[in-house]
This record gives C-alpha cells, sequence and structure tokens, in this order.
C-alpha cells in the first residue's frame, strides 16, 4: 500500500476501507459461473446500447465513406459509396487540425485548471469554518444544479459587451474595457468559455474530493506532522496516494467532457461560431448540418472518437484491469 | 460473423426502405381553388418565430378563414431562427412532415433545388403578377414556381433626431452627408459608449448592402461555375467606405445586429442600419416580450427617433416565402392556406405590424404608414443575393459575417479578406 | 491490507455527514485558519456571483435591464419576468414534459444499469470484457453526429413527436455511466455476504433483491445524480425530434433567444425556474451525492 511510502512514517494502518487495489488480491472466482443469468441480467442494456446507438453509430461509418448530400437525404436516395476520400480530405486539411489542436489544448488546460482548483477547494473545504464549509457547499450545489444552456447564457450575459457587468466592473476598476469585446480576440474569448467550464467543473470535482479526503486518516496526517513532516510531504506522501485512483477517474471523464465541448462555444457564439470558435464536435456538426456535407461531418466524428480513443487507451485499460479482477 | 451478416442485412434493408419511402411524387401542382372537405383533417404549418411575436392576428384570422372555408383545423409550429435548418433537414428526411413551411428567403433556393418543395400554380395566388422579386426569385426553379411570397423587410437608416438636432445636422440626403453627419455627431459626444453610426461587425446584410453599392455583386454564373467576385474593386471600394463606417462604432465588432434595438434605445448611438421595425422596437418595447399585446414601455428615445432610405446604398431584401412539401399529406389544403395566408387581407394586416408585404403593388399602402415610407422606398432599390442553389451554405458557414468581423477589427485588410471570402465562396458554391 | 476484515463501506460513510465530518487539524495556525477562511469567502463570493447575477436580472423591469450601467440591486424589483416566463407559449407542458422526461429516463436507466451492473460485478462469463468495453467506449462517442440517423431510425419506428421516445433515447445516453458506476458499488459490497446469503438458502434472485439492492441504495441515489442532469440538460436531441409541444425546457429556454434580441428577463427568470427542480433534488440528495461518488469511484 502506497500510504507506506519511504518519507511518512511506518505505523500500522488504521482499518477502514480496503485501499484501491487491495481487495483485488482475494479470492473469489469460486461459484461464479450463473449460466444463463449474467447474459439475462445484461441482455436489456444490451440490447438499448445496440439498438440505439449501435445501429447509428454503424450507420455514420457507412456515411463517412459515401458522399450523403441533402438530395440524397430527402429523396431516400442512396449516396454514392467514396471510399476514403473524406478521411483524406478531412486528415490534410489544415483547418481540420487547427480545430482539433486547438480542442486538445482547450481540454488540457480546462481538465488541469479544474482538478487542481477542485482539489484545492476539497482540502480547502477540511479547514474551513463549518458554516463556510456549510456556505461552500451550498454555493457548489447551485452551480452543479445550474443547467449547461443556462450557464452559457449567464455567461454571455455578463460578458455582454454592451451591458454586460463585468466590463463595467472593470472599467469602474479604472481599466479601459467599456464596451470591450470579449470575443475579437480567440485568447480572450476562450478565457471566458474556460471560465465558464471550470466553473461549472469544480463542485463536482471539489465535491468528489472531498469526500475522498474523509478516507484519509488523520491519525496519520496528525502522525506525520509530529515527526516533522512539511503539509506538503503531507499532502504529497499520504493525501495524493489516497486520492490518486478518485483523481484519475474524475479527469478522466471531464476529458472526455470536455474534448466534446459543444454547448459552450455554440451559445455563446449565437449558434454561428467563427472559425476561431470552433471545436471538434461544433466542426462535426458544423460540417453536417450547416453545409449538409453529412459524410464529412461523420468522417470528422469518427477521426474524433479515434482521437480520443487513443488518449483515452491508457485510461480504458485502468478501467478494464479494475472491471476485470473484481 | 454472424452479428455482422445481421448487421448488414438490417443495414441493407434500411437503405432500401428508405430508397422506396418517396418516388418524389410532385406530377402537377395542388389546386389552391379546390373544393376540398378537410372535415376532420389537420393541416401542420411551420412558421418562423417572428410570426409568433410579431403578427399573431395575421396568423390567426388566416387559421379563421381557412377553417370555415375547408372545415380542416391548422395546427401552427413556431419555429426558431437560431439552427433551424437542421431540424428542416431532419424533418424533410422523414416520412412526417409538415404541410407548409417557412424558409428565409435566401435559405430558399437550397431546398427548392433539391426537391424539398411542390410545384405551385403561380396565378392562383393574388398579387402574384406583381410579387417582389427579391423574394419570388427564390421561388423559382427551371421555369416553374416552388413557393409563395410571405413578408418583406428592408433595411434603412434609423437616426436619433434629438442628437442630431442638438449636432445641427440634417437627415441626410447623400452618402456623403451620412459620412458628415457621423463626424459632426462623434465631435458633439466624446464619450467612450457614444456611437455615431452604431455598426456591429457580424451584420451581413449592412455589410453585403456596402459592398455592392459601388457597382459591384457579390458573385457571379460563368457557365456553370459560381465566382465568387467579392474581390472585386468596386465591392472592395464599398467595402472600404463600410469600414469607414465602423470606426464610428463604439459597440462590439464582433456582434450581429440581433440586440441593435435595445442599444439604440439607450440615446447613445446618433445612427443605425436597420429593419422598420427595429426603429419602433427602440422607442417602445412591450413589457412582457413573451406577449406582444401586453402594453408598452416607452424607452429614452421615444419619440426621438426617424428613418430615411440609406442614400446611395441599396437595400437587401430581406423575408420569407411558404411553400408546400414535397411530402405533404394535404397539398391541397395546403395551397389553400397559403393562398388566405398570402392575400391582400392577410398583407394589409402585415403592413399594420411594420412588416413590408410580398408585392409591389401593395408596397404604395405600406408606404402610407406611418414610419413604413422609408423601408417601403428602400424596397424598391433592393438587392439580392446570388441565386446559387447552395448559397444558404455560404450563409451556415458564416463566410460573409467572418470577413466583415476580420475586417472590422483590423485582423485582414479588405483585400485579403474579400480574397479569402471568395475562395470559401467558390468552394461551397461549386461543390 | 488484505487481511484487513471486509467492512461494508458505503453502509459506513452513509452515515457520516459530509458537512460536520472530522476536521483536519495539521498546519492550523491561527494565520493558516485566517488565510484558509478568506480563501473561502473568495471562493464562494466568486462562485456565487453568476447565480446572484441571474437572480438580480430575474427580477428587474426590462428597461433596467437593458442599460449600460448595470445596477447591483434591482432599483424597482419585480415578478413581471417570471410571469412572463411562466406564461409563455409552452413553458407549463415543457416543464411537465421536462419533469416526466428526466424521471422517466433516470429511473429507467437505474433498472436496466443496476441488471447490467450485477452481471459484470457478480459474475464470470463469456464476453464479459466486450461488455465492458462497449460501455466504456460508447461514452466517448459524439452524440451530435449521430442525430440524423438516430432520427431517422426513431421516425421509422414512429417515435418522434412523443415523450416516450426522446425518453429511451436519454436512457441509452445516460446508461453506460450508470452501469459503471453501480458496478463499482456492487464490488463494494464484500461477497462474503452473498455466499453466506446462499449457504442459508437464499436463492440468487432473494441474494440480489434483500442484500445487493438495498446495500446499492446510496450508490443508487448517487448515480441518479448524473443521470439527473444529463436528462435534464439535454436539448439537441429533443428539439430536433419533437415539435413545441413536447419539448423540455432547455429547449424551451432556446426561444428566448430571437431575431428580435435576447429577451433577457424572462430568460434569467425562465433558467430560475428551469433550476429550481434540479437544486431541490440535489439538497434532498446532498449527503448521499458526494459519499456515493467517491464509493462508487473508488471501488471502480
Amino acid at each position: 500500500m502506497s500510504v507506506a511510502s519511504p518519507s511518512a512514517p511506518t505505523r500500522p494502518t488504521p482499518p477502514g476501507p480496503p485501499a484501491p487495489g487491495a481487495h483485488v488480491r482475494r479470492k473469489r472466482r469460486s461459484s461464479r459461473s450463473g449460466g444463463f443469468v449474467p447474459y439475462g441480467l445484461a441482455l436489456p442494456a444490451l440490447f438499448l446500447l445496440f439498438a440505439l446507438l449501435g445501429y447509428p453509430m454503424v450507420r455514420m461509418i457507412v456515411l463517412s465513406f459515401q458522399n450523403m448530400r441533402l438530395r440524397e437525404l430527402f429523396n431516400g436516395l442512396t449516396p454514392p459509396w467514396v471510399g476514403l476520400d473524406n478521411y483524406t480530405r478531412t486528415l490534410t486539411d489544415s483547418v481540420f487540425w487547427t480545430v482539433a489542436l486547438r480542442t486538445t489544448i482547450f481540454t488540457v488546460v480546462s481538465v488541469a485548471l479544474t482538478v487542481v482548483i477542485g482539489l484545492g477547494v476539497a482540502m480547502l473545504m477540511r479547514r474551513v469554518a463549518p458554516s463556510l464549509r456549510i456556505a461552500m457547499i451550498v454555493v457548489m450545489m447551485f452551480v452543479w444544479a445550474m443547467p449547461q444552456l443556462v450557464a452559457t447564457q449567464i455567461f454571455r450575459w455578463l460578458v455582454d459587451a454592451d451591458f454586460g457587468v463585468i466590463n463595467y466592473l472593470l472599467t469602474l476598476l479604472g481599466l479601459d474595457y467599456e464596451s470591450h469585446s470579449w470575443f475579437a480576440e480567440p485568447l480572450e474569448g476562450w478565457s471566458v468559455i474556460t471560465a465558464l467550464v471550470v466553473w461549472a467543473g469544480i463542485p463536482f470535482i471539489a465535491i468528489t474530493l472531498n469526500a475522498g479526503l474523509t478516507q484519509v486518516p488523520k491519525e496519520l496526517l496528525e502522525a506525520a506532522t509530529v515527526d516533522g513532516a512539511s503539509p506538503w510531504q503531507a499532502f504529497r506522501n499520504i493525501t495524493l496516494p489516497i486520492l490518486k485512483q478518485l483523481i484519475v477517474i474524475v479527469t478522466t471523464l471531464s476529458v472526455i467532457w470536455n474534448f466534446g465541448l459543444f454547448t459552450q462555444p455554440w451559445v455563446m457564439r449565437d449558434g454561428r461560431p467563427s472559425s476561431d470558435y470552433q471545436t471538434l464536435a461544433t466542426y462535426a456538426y458544423s460540417t453536417a448540418f450547416k453545409t449538409n456535407n453529412y459524410s464529412l461531418g461523420s468522417a470528422i466524428s469518427v477521426i474524433t472518437v479515434i482521437l480520443l480513443a487513443a488518449v483515452m487507451v491508457f485510461y480504458i485499460r485502468q478501467m478494464f484491469k479494475i472491471g476485470d479482477v473484481d | 460473423m454472424k452479428r455482422k451478416i445481421a448487421l448488414a442485412a438490417a443495414l441493407t434493408a434500411t437503405l432500401l426502405a428508405a430508397a422506396c419511402g418517396n418516388d418524389g411524387s410532385t406530377s402537377g401542382t395542388p389546386d389552391a381553388n379546390a373544393s376540398v372537405d378537410g372535415k376532420g383533417k389537420t393541416l401542420k404549418v411551420w412558421l418562423m418565430v417572428d410570426a409568433q411575436s410579431g403578427w399573431k392576428n395575421v396568423v390567426d384570422q388566416a387559421n379563421e378563414r381557412f377553417t370555415a372555408a375547408t372545415g380542416a383545423q391548422v395546427q401552427i409550429d413556431y419555429q426558431q431562427w437560431g439552427d433551424h435548418l437542421a431540424k428542416v433537414d431532419a424533418t424533410l428526411a422523414g416520412s412526417d412532415v409538415p404541410d407548409v413551411m417557412e424558409l428565409g428567403n435566401t435559405e430558399m433556393p437550397k431546398y427548392v433545388f433539391n426537391g424539398a418543395f411542390h410545384e405551385l400554380d403561380k396565378a392562383q395566388y393574388e398579387n402574384s403578377k406583381d410579387w417582389l422579386t427579391g423574394l419570388s426569385a427564390p421561388c423559382e426553379f427551371e421555369g416553374k414556381t416552388w413557393c409563395v411570397p410571405y413578408y418583406a423587410g428592408a433595411r434603412v437608416l434609423v437616426y436619433n433626431t434629438d442628437l442630431f438636432t442638438k449636432a445641427g445636422v440634417q437627415p441626410p440626403k447623400t452618402y456623403a452627408d451620412v459620412v458628415a453627419a457621423a463626424k459632426a455627431l462623434k465631435q458633439k459626444n466624446p464619450g467612450p459608449k457614444f456611437s455615431a453610426f452604431y455598426a456591429p461587425g457580424q451584420h451581413q446584410y449592412m455589410g453585403l448592402a456596402w459592398a455592392v453599392s459601388k457597382g459591384g455583386t457579390i458573385a457571379k454564373q460563368e457557365g456553370d461555375k459560381w465566382v465568387g467576385t467579392l474581390s472585386d474593386p468596386k465591392v472592395q471600394e464599398g467595402l472600404t467606405n463600410w469600414k469607414e463606417i465602423t470606426t464610428f462604432s463604439s459597440g462590439d465588432k464582433t456582434k450581429n445586429e440581433q440586440d441593435q434595438a435595445a442599444i439604440f434605445a439607450q440615446g447613445q448611438s446618433g445612427m443605425m442600419y436597420g429593419a422598420g421595425w427595429e426603429a419602433g422596437a427602440a422607442q417602445e418595447q412591450p413589457k412582457d416580450p413573451n406577449d406582444p399585446a401586453s402594453e408598452k414601455v416607452k424607452t429614452k428615445v421615444a419619440g426621438k427617433v426617424a428613418t430615411v432610405a440609406m442614400p446611395e446604398v441599396p437595400s437587401f431584401l430581406g423575408g420569407s416565402n411558404v411553400g408546400i412539401t414535397a411530402k405533404a399529406q394535404n397539398p391541397e389544403l395546403a395551397a389553400q392556406w397559403i393562398k388566405i395566408f398570402t392575400d391582400s387581407k392577410s398583407q394589409e394586416l402585415l403592413i399594420d405590424k411594420g412588416a413590408l408585404p410580398n408585392a409591389t403593388s401593395l408596397l404604395d399602402k405600406a408606404a402610407a404608414k406611418e414610419g413604413n415610407e422609408a423601408s417601403a422606398q428602400a424596397a424598391k432599390s433592393s438587392f439580392f443575393v446570388p441565386m446559387a442553389p447552395k448559397w444558404a451554405e455560404v450563409e451556415s458557414a458564416n463566410v460573409i459575417q467572418q470577413m466583415l468581423v476580420s475586417i472590422a477589427t483590423d485582423k485582414a485588410t479588405v483585400a485579403d479578406a474579400t480574397k479569402k471570402a471568395d475562395d470559401q465562396i467558390n468552394t461551397i458554391l461549386n461543390s | 491490507m488484505a487481511a484487513v476484515a471486509p467492512v461494508v463501506p458505503v453502509r459506513k460513510r452513509r452515515r457520516r455527514r459530509p458537512i460536520d465530518s472530522d476536521t483536519v487539524t495539521v498546519g492550523r495556525s491561527g494565520a493558516g485558519t485566517l488565510f484558509a477562511n478568506l480563501a473561502a469567502i473568495g471562493f464562494i463570493v466568486v462562485m456565487a456571483f453568476p447565480v446572484y447575477w441571474v437572480l438580480n436580472t430575474a427580477f428587474k423591469p426590462s428597461n433596467e435591464i437593458l442599460r449600460f450601467e448595470p445596477t447591483f440591486v434591482p432599483m424597482s424589483p419585480t415578478f413581471d419576468n417570471f410571469k412572463s416566463a411562466f406564461n409563455a407559449p409552452f413553458f407549463q407542458q415543457d416543464l411537465l414534459n421536462s419533469v416526466i422526461i428526466t424521471l422517466g429516463a433516470v429511473a429507467g436507466a437505474i433498472v436496466v444499469g443496476f441488471l447490467a451492473a450485477l452481471a459484470i460485478a457478480r459474475f464470470q462469463f463469456y464476453g464479459r470484457k466486450a461488455i465492458i468495453l462497449i460501455v466504456l467506449g460508447v461514452q466517448m462517442v459524439p452524440l451530435v453526429a449521430l442525430l440524423i440517423p438516430l432520427y431517422l431510425m426513431m421516425q421509422g419506428l414512429g417515435r418522434t413527436k412523443e415523450l416516450p421516445g426522446v425518453i429511451i433515447v436519454y436512457i441509452v445516453l445516460i446508461l453506460p455511466y450508470t452501469v459503471w458506476t453501480l458496478r463499482g458499488f456492487i464490488s463494494g459490497i464484500p461477497r462474503e455476504l452473498d455466499e453466506a446469503a446462499l449457504i442459508d438458502g437464499c436463492t440468487r434472485a432473494q441474494v440480489f433483491w434483500r442484500i445487493i439492492l438495498p446495500l446499492t441504495g446510496p450508490g443508487l441515489v448517487a448515480t441518479s445524480v448524473y443521470g439527473f442532469i444529463q436528462a435534464w440538460n439535454e436539448f439537441i436531441i429533443i428539439n430536433t425530434f419533437n415539435d413545441q409541444a413536447q419539448q423540455n425546457l432547455m429547449a424551451w429556454l432556446l426561444q428566448n433567444q430571437t431575431q428580435r434580441g435576447t429577451f433577457w428577463g424572462p430568460l434569467m427568470a425562465g433558467s430560475i425556474l428551469t433550476a429550481i427542480p434540479v437544486v431541490i433534488f440535489f439538497l434532498i440528495i446532498q449527503r448521499n451525492i458526494a459519499t456515493g461518488l467517491t464509493a462508487g469511484a473508488v471501488k471502480g
């Protein structure tokens, strides 16, 4: 168990919930084959997944090898087969790579910010006065409960160039933000979008990690202090290892969500984001629905899934191991 | 392996089913004058939200007359402009489609071209001889008529009379007057929020109007190919003028025109380029925006707003058309409803609400209504976007807006921005 | 560690309230505490500001909303925006739809997901790995790409323009996460309990019903949070599938953004009305959320 790492004092670990991975070693494979029972149990879920996701997904893949335009769509004609054309077109298009790079950078930055701040807030919650802690939880519940669309509209309203309160406040502070457009410079516009995503993402991570922190034995932390460990050492060698798996999970979930970013830039830019505000998801959507290039849009989506899967191989393997052993 | 075969079979079956779904049965035109017993039937109509918020009474009276004539009921579904084409596409691909559908006049050609609408007998619709070309041209394809003009909108110069008086300027008669007025207003009002001419960068029909003001065109047809002509020197000259106007605007240059009436209402804008109704919206707003009939609240500039046709700049003629979908269940009922909905009686009620009618013969009536003179006049010298079937995709892809924003925010020169837009237009229109 | 007697972590944690859980005393100097409290206040202000601004906007009359100098409290507070939103066409219908759809989707996903989670967590069978892979993989597929094929399929089945069709799609949407998280909870329940019960003469069905299901309770609640948020927030699918009368509140909210400008007042008021059911739901299950999430995640 990693809690007992070199610099931390070696004491018997107090009994508590088994640490991640520890229960794996228990033998309990026996008496588990249930004949047809597991298939029966999994059947409804599998049926739904195959019927409602499997079929459209196959359609999407087939579509990406065809050239489906409006005429085929309206008249139910079988679109002509074009082989890998849509893929070569996408992969040789510099716009696509710009969008892919932008989406990746946004994902890395936003997830890093959300997780780091979320962890900080989770730790903060354990140090502040109880009344403040309750206030923090209540505020986070409100933010968490705020639907994405609503949150985006709010931020759009906050940073509105003409009526927005942010420009007004910054101007009061003596800065030149009169009628300032937050979306003229993509970097500023993306800062707003990132702020929105991080703001909305913090509660999930902070509350989850705060709950995870309750598993850190406080005797251990106290002992570490007594033994002269700095708070940072205590954090690195005791807290972090216990939270590690939880952090991996919330991080990967955030990566999946943020990589598929759609609503925020879409609504923020009035349903017609300019090329500076496209993400892979909005780009695929625009290609398919705005320029009626359904096949090209499908190809972009397929590539997006492959890109994400490549990044997520590590996570999938990790999850797979967990799911496989217990 | 078995699964693969099953999937392939399922897929083929669906593709076949889809292929047999529609045989494009557009033979003949639905008769708008036939006596149809519509009892127990419901006509499904998609209108844009403007009818709901702007002139619901026009819709109601048309429905009443229609039900009295045919016995059929009408079910109206109001659609949002934002992403409505995605929904239109998905719906038209299926089998359960509305009988009547409204589309913007710039959107129409794409759908007519792709066989989404029923052919119509033009002569059966009132005023069809005098339809405004900007509205009816998108309905014409291969010498046949596929939709009916519904209403139009033209854009005019809206100005604040109070600020004009204080700055000692007269309503402009020439383009030079407009620029001179802007300069005088700016000098008189140095505040950072003040816009002598409020001009949001994404206002594409403003930018395009200036673009064609010096005799240029947006795109032209060469053989069976379309060629973007925005980098033409005449267009560049017009856009350079537009760029000059935007320097008189202190607002967000990346915004679109949606809230310009609200901004004008603050009394901090000397002029703006807007639709006739925006001059009204700047002066008073319904207390409850969801209920247009609710009591009106006056703004700071109430009674201080006037309009005039923009001198030397033609107006883009916006508007909507209604058509019978190719897969309509009740094409004849649909034809009758459209006939009633677009007849002179309905059009006159529309004029009362500040919209422009669908025919030149009715424009004089519109001009007689106070506040409508300028836009009715502007409608007479109007231009329209290229009649390329894929022009709607140019709009959807934001080509024009991005060009304008990059010019307004100094990201690109007029020459570079127009060149880039031309390339994009060529790709989209010829793909 | 392996020798430690198994505990029932889910149970144990449920009794502990996250709000007043034991405070860590490490590094608790006076200055440190003061600093922490100040940081917490800063955090609260920043997080709450947008929420405050919604409330502030929602209670202002429209001419006070559209002003170059915003006011920080409504000068002439009014309920007009709430009335406007509430009486706007289709608001009440769509509110009801949202509730029905969300409850239906969450309940469906929990039932179906629980069964599948049982299979994965408690049985070793051929194809199990494939199922896990499917469950993990489908989360990555961008939904918008499936819009047209999904729409055509549902329309072919006659399931558009009605609520059940959307409910089924939403069930599928939240199913992968549900299965995965519940799997974690079920794995956290010691198998020895099952075995003991089986020895005592329970049937397998009784084991599921009497032992696993009650012990998974908090997990079910925690899992439903995610499903609730997803189903409540979705608008792209429902906006494409259904007409106004069968849409949800999110699709309704989009209506306030028209060519004639955004109706900020009713939009903000409508947003509050839209968020209230979620906030209530969250506050009710507040205790379970945090504990549930960790248990599910740590064990999975």
